[in-house]
């Protein structure tokens, strides 16, 4: 049991196809949450804290399709996918700040006004 | 080409996980997060045991337990994030569900991603997350029950948006079941060559591991690696200027991470540099975005302006030393 979880000592072994739609399931799973978070919730932070969501299930995709073609370029994608997702934070979360300020209030609504 | 799962059986099953989660977003007149939950992890429960089954019918492996644990953890503390009425929650619980996914990470031999993200994502983006709620949660107006706001208790049009997302997955999902079947393992010749390729970019790895094994004497060097039908031969040149064959330990395999830095460092080099100018203009973004926009009179700047001048000169007229 034990042995499972320790980390390889030589090349990983390919995973089945089968094992690997566990993963995509799982991957799905996770982002139609984040979707459903994205559209329902109304707090500014809780929808950007979504989409973030949404970036994670894509990487678990990204891995379990590097670790079933034993290559690299999943996880070196993923590195990209957490970087965009730190700029994001970082813009957003500025966004955000900015917009409370000028309305003391994190609703979407507040701001229905733009809407064309 | 038939599913993985049978069609009827998926449907019916992500019906009910859609079922559970509008049950559960948060609304005004009832919040039935539990019974929710408990109906939308019926509905993953039921799909994961048939994915099981049809691993176990064609006779192959099953994942790791530790991953059905890890994978109900990831959606459990995702499906509370979307539905727990307060924001420093939702942010915590998000925290557990990045710490599932890395243990996934590691499930899949991805050990330096798994590590990467619990250190970016738990330790630098979601802190930041959280202190922007801390902050944005100081003000609060008085016909709030329990502390909790309007927009935070009732959410928009829980129905239709799980109507659609749900919908998506299931398009999502029919298609991954049918379509996982036809993409080809790697070839087992490839595998051994990519593996090679990152070993004969370590040659300090090798002659470590050589001299450890007593195969290879202090003054050698290895200067290449050739592949044959018996396994990895090393060339293993001498000080004086003979060279011959060595055969390597059939367990020296690079790590994730030596995989992982040649792959990145060399095959995309390009992309790391623009992933860097991308970080660069979002902190100035964020900078020019959160800066408070001070409004100074003219008058009160032009008498600091004269008090800073008079400082300047009251200091420059000190004597040195």
């Amino acid at each position: 049991m034990v042995d499972l979880l320790l980390a390889q000592s030589a090349f990983p072994e390919a995973i089945s196809q089968n094992v690997l739609a566990h993963y995509l399931f799982v991957s799905a799973a996770m982002f139609t949450l984040g979707l459903v978070g994205f559209l329902t919730r109304r707090n500014l932070i809780i929808m950007f804290l979504c989409t973030e969501m949404m970036f994670q299930a894509a990487g678990i995709a990204l891995i379990a399709f590097s670790r079933f073609h034993l290559n690299y370029e999943g996880q070196t994608f993923v590195i990209f996918v957490l970087t965009v997702a730190a700029a994001e934070a970082a813009l957003a979360l500025a966004l955000v700040v900015f917009l409370f300020r000028k309305r003391d209030s994190l609703s979407a609504e507040a701001w229905a006004e733009m809407k064309g | 080409m038939d599913m993985i799962v049978h069609p009827v059986l998926l449907f019916v099953a992500i019906a009910i996980c859609g079922v559970g989660v509008a049950l559960s977003v948060p609304r005004r007149k009832f919040h039935a997060s539990l019974i929710g939950g408990l109906v939308a992890a019926t509905g993953v429960g039921v799909l994961i045991v048939a994915l099981g089954g049809a691993a176990l019918a064609e006779g192959g492996p099953l994942p790791s337990p530790f991953f059905h644990l890890l994978a109900i953890i990831a959606l459990g503390s995702c499906l509370q994030v979307i539905t727990h009425r307060r924001p420093v929650y939702a942010a915590l619980y998000f925290i557990l569900s990045i710490l599932s996914t890395a243990g996934l990470y590691i499930l899949l031999a991805a050990e330096f991603m798994a590590f990467a993200l619990v250190i970016i994502y738990a330790g630098a983006i979601l802190i930041t997350y959280l202190f922007v709620i801390m902050l944005a949660s100081q003000s609060r107006v008085e016909d709030e029950e329990e502390g909790i706001s309007e927009y935070d208790a009732v959410g928009r049009g829980p129905i239709t948006a799980t109507i659609v997302s749900f919908a998506l997955l299931a398009a999502l999902t029919s298609m991954l079941f049918t379509g996982v079947r036809a993409i080809a393992p790697p070839a087992a010749e490839s595998v051994a060559r990519a593996e090679t390729v990152v070993l004969e970019r370590l040659p300090g790895k090798i002659e470590k591991e050589l001299t450890r094994e007593g195969l290879m004497a202090r003054g050698e060097t290895v200067t290449g690696l050739e592949r044959t039908e018996a396994g990895v031969l090393a060339t293993v040149e001498g000080a004086g200027g003979g060279s011959r064959l060595v055969a390597l330990p059939e367990d020296l395999a690079p790590t994730n991470t030596e995989g992982l830095a040649f792959n990145l460092l060399g095959d995309y080099p390009g992309t790391i540099e623009i992933a860097g100018v991308i970080l660069l203009m979002a902190m100035l973004g964020a900078v020019v975005l959160a800066r408070k926009f001070a409004q100074i009179d003219e008058e009160a700047k032009a008498t600091a302006a004269a008090a800073l001048a008079e400082g300047a000169s009251a200091g420059g007229g000190r004597p040195n030393g």
